[in-house]
């Protein structure tokens, strides 16, 4: 018979009948050994350990925004980019990165021009089409990432700190690629017809404290997970369709007034930064191959960074095409920089900064 | 803090260590308050303060009724209770709420009112507390209870943290009398409370979470038209499975994590998925509160006590109520009325056909456990609808009514609500009759070692990274 506990009143908790501590130490044991396999099977995979780019990593980040400093916005490309380390020997002190993946930054713009007091140099990567997306993981990721931060309570505070060390132990702990969630994506083939978005890139990056992400070294090598990649960025780089019940000429026409909307809007906030003696500056990172020709069939330079440039008025803009140093890197999936020519490509772009009194 | 998250099992950890390294009981009740103040303090510490109040007033109201012989003198101070809490309660979840439906009605006779909602941050767990200690004050009025004389208790009784924030909802008559004797979990108590709470995370982190938060979100995130046949119905199992999965899971890793300290907390519920009728679906879900409503609510109303027209009226005013609780949008009075609404046919059908028991048959009982669970579906569009529109566009959707809507949902999603639903309604069918306890006394050592293995293997590699249960917004 079950042992039981009870109270005077109607409440009653049955206990099996199991000897529960010699079970509860085999299942430590157990849950122990699969945990281990799994390590040991994601390793082999080639994850490695490491911190993992979540929302508390970057609210930690944006709470250290003040009046003063360097803080960098934008997307991946800047985020692997920019080298921290290089700006630091140039100006004395790292800038505060807060670009995230497959993001469009006005969020964190108007974030930064209406909600801080900012008044240093901010640094924005600008992947034109990014900049004009709606919905989706663009909008969802800095909207989400925002909002976390202005509720970040301690106890999500304290978790982060206990999270960290973990992270740094089991490669498993990547939130990107392996919660059992994200393995099973992808598994079985959608229906015809189905409204699925494309799939997102797997992990190829790492990440520090500080958010200095860097391109792993199997992207930088491996050509079978290069074009992996590559295929990918094609239908993410290929806008979808008209919705039906428009025709293109009025979708067009719908789209260049949400353009003209954000172009308004991004021009007000770098406004506001300027107003408060701040200083903007606009990059534009490289992109090549099939990622370069779609960039530019559909968010082409006089359609969307020339137009975006010339209202917001930033204090700099540096455009790669328009400097031959700036265009010759060799990208390995199209679209971002390796760790090395990321701190080339700073170091060239800092030297600009310099040059304009930055 | 929320149980899925390292903070609360470092924070156990500690609790745990230092409850069972003292041997003094008032000491160690002293613990468990201090603990249970810290663990609401994470979230925001200021609201901490509303706990105080709310624990003061009842306790000095009911200490007030208990030493009045006035009957008038104990409706006031009752009445002084009622007010402090709903009044908090009303500020807190309502007040943006009134302000705007006051702003359209007016609107409604042409006069324009210019007051701005003010943005008010919903204290977690508020329903939860307030309804609990109002409980308190009743059962002293009603002579149901004698006050407690120890603050200490009382106050414990308020803020126990492992069911502070999202129930169950315990009465001071099965929880205050536990304080008074030390308490303590044997070896096997305490591994079966962590059993409890690895079941309840597992609801939470992997079934809710990870199987089926994907697809509800999706459907019921849409925006852009009317949706196929299919995927609304996925998307409502989807929501079907994880709103029992997350509720559910909270009340499990409640009692477990209450139990690791010997004390007993109520069930919540029941297999509700298997309830013949919808009587029988309020006995099963949530029931802490479906039993606070029948107690506090649906008798002082006269309950079934009056004529039919006046059952069918409190059944109205309790579900509307009901459904306002859960929170300021006229969808959740809606779900609540949907479900006064089928509770009132059920009371009709039941006048109508009596001495026709369908339940007493096999195929009566699972045609009438199919329709039931059919209808608690459909009340479900309501409650996780963000607004009316699309409610209206998800029933259109579920039964065919508009063509051409659009197929949202990766296939791997269906097969995974599809999945884990037909299991969920399943297992609640199976163990309609029974309990989870006599279910895992009957499994041997071997399957009982690789469930709980499994279970927290899945934890583990979901990587559930603090997700709010959902009825902390409540």
């Amino acid at each position: 018979m079950p042992s039981s506990i009870s109270n005077s009143n109607d409440i009653t908790r049955v206990v099996p009948n199991h000897h529960w501590f010699p079970i509860a130490l085999m299942v430590l044991i157990t849950t122990t050994m699969l945990t281990l396999g799994w390590e040991l099977y994601w390793r082999n995979q080639g994850y490695e350990p490491g911190l993992d780019d979540n929302k508390d990593l970057w609210a930690q980040t944006r709470e250290k925004v003040s009046k003063k400093g360097t803080v960098i916005i934008g997307a991946s490309r800047i985020l692997f980019g920019f080298d921290l380390s290089e700006y630091e020997k140039r100006f004395g002190k790292k800038p505060l990165q807060l670009a995230t993946v497959g993001t469009n930054p006005t969020f964190y713009l108007h974030d930064i021009a209406n909600h801080t007091e900012f008044a240093g140099t901010l640094i924005v990567g600008v992947t034109p089409m990014l900049w004009y997306v709606p919905e989706g993981m663009p909008v969802e990721t800095p909207t989400k990432n925002i909002e976390y931060f202005n509720r970040w309570s301690l106890a999500q505070k304290i978790n982060h700190s206990l999270d960290q060390p973990l992270q740094k132990i089991f490669a498993f702990l990547n939130s990107e690629d392996l919660p059992l969630k994200k393995l099973m994506d992808h598994k079985i083939p959608n229906r015809v017809g189905a409204a699925i978005p494309p799939r997102i890139p797997p992990y190829f990056m790492k990440i520090d404290k500080n958010r200095q992400g860097q391109m792993i070294e199997k992207m930088e090598t491996n050509i079978e997970f290069q074009n992996f990649v590559r295929n990918i960025w094609i239908p993410l780089f290929t806008p979808p369709p008209p919705p039906p019940q428009f025709t293109p000429e009025q979708f067009m026409e719908m789209f260049k007034g949400l353009m003209a909307k954000v172009r308004g809007e991004v021009a007000a906030s770098v406004a506001k930064i300027q107003k408060r003696g701040g200083k903007v500056i606009f990059i534009r990172y490289p992109s090549s191959g099939k990622v370069r020709e779609l960039e530019n069939k559909f968010g082409p330079r006089p359609g969307f960074y020339g137009p975006l440039v010339a209202e917001a008025q930033p204090d700099l803009s540096i455009h790669f095409e328009d400097y031959p140093e700036l265009s010759d890197y060799e990208l390995p999936e199209w679209s971002h920089l390796t760790k090395k020519d990321a701190t080339e490509f700073t170091q060239k772009i800092l030297a600009m900064m310099k040059d304009k009194g930055f | 803090m929320v149980f899925n998250s390292l903070t609360f099992i470092f924070f156990f950890a500690v609790v745990l260590t230092l409850y069972y390294g003292i041997r003094n009981w008032k000491a160690q009740k002293a613990i468990l308050l201090i603990a249970s103040y810290l663990f609401y303090a994470a979230w925001n510490p200021p609201f901490v303060l509303l706990l105080w109040f709310s624990t003061l007033v009842d306790w000095y109201m009911a200490k007030a009724i208990e030493g009045t012989p006035h009957r008038g003198q104990k409706r006031l101070y009752l009445t002084v209770s009622l007010l402090s809490n709903l009044g908090l309660l009303a500020f807190f979840k309502y007040g943006s709420f009134i302000i705007e439906n006051y702003k359209l009605l007016m609107a409604s006779f042409g006069v324009q009112v210019e007051v701005v909602a003010p943005d008010i941050i919903l204290p977690i767990g508020i329903s939860f507390y307030t309804f609990q200690t109002l409980s308190y004050t009743l059962d002293v009025y009603r002579g149901k209870l004698k006050r407690s004389h120890s603050l200490l208790d009382f106050s414990l009784y308020v803020t126990f943290f492992p069911q502070l924030v999202a129930g169950p909802i315990v009465r001071a008559i099965d929880f205050l009398p536990q304080c008074e004797k030390p308490r303590f979990a044997t070896k096997d108590q305490l591994c079966w409370g962590l059993y409890f709470m690895t079941l309840g995370l597992f609801q939470k982190v992997v079934l809710a979470d990870t199987f089926l938060a994907p697809a509800a979100d999706l459907v019921f995130g849409w925006s852009k038209g009317p949706l196929f046949t299919w995927d609304a119905w996925v998307g409502l199992m989807a929501f079907s499975g994880q709103i029992f999965f997350d509720f559910a899971g909270y009340s499990t890793c409640a009692i477990g994590a209450a139990m690791c300290f010997g004390f007993l907390l109520p069930d919540n519920f029941k297999f509700p998925y298997a309830a013949i009728g919808f009587g029988d679906f309020w006995r099963r879900w949530h029931i802490s509160l479906s039993s606070w409503l029948r107690d506090y609510l649906y008798i002082s109303l006269g309950g079934n006590r009056v004529g039919n027209f006046r059952v069918f009226i409190n059944l109205l005013v309790t579900m509307f109520l009901g459904g306002l609780w859960h929170g300021a949008s006229w969808t959740f009075v809606a779900w609540g009325f949907f479900h006064g609404i089928l509770l009132t046919i059920e009371h009709i059908l039941k006048s109508v056909f009596n001495g026709i028991n369908l339940t007493k048959v096999r195929s009566g009982r699972v045609l009438i456990r199919i329709i039931t669970l059919f209808f608690i579906m459909l009340t479900w569009v309501f409650f996780r609808a963000s607004d009316f529109e699309f409610a209206k566009l998800m029933f259109l959707s579920l039964f065919g009514i508009i063509n051409n809507g659009a197929m949202i949902l990766p296939t791997v999603e269906i097969y995974k609500v599809c999945i884990v639903f037909i299991l969920l309604v399943g297992a609640h069918w199976y163990l309609r009759e029974s309990h989870i306890e006599f279910f895992m006394e009957k499994l041997p050592k071997s399957l009982v070692i690789l469930f709980w293995s499994l279970m927290l293997f899945g934890i583990i590699t979901s990587q559930g990274g603090g997700n709010a249960f959902i009825y902390f917004q409540f």
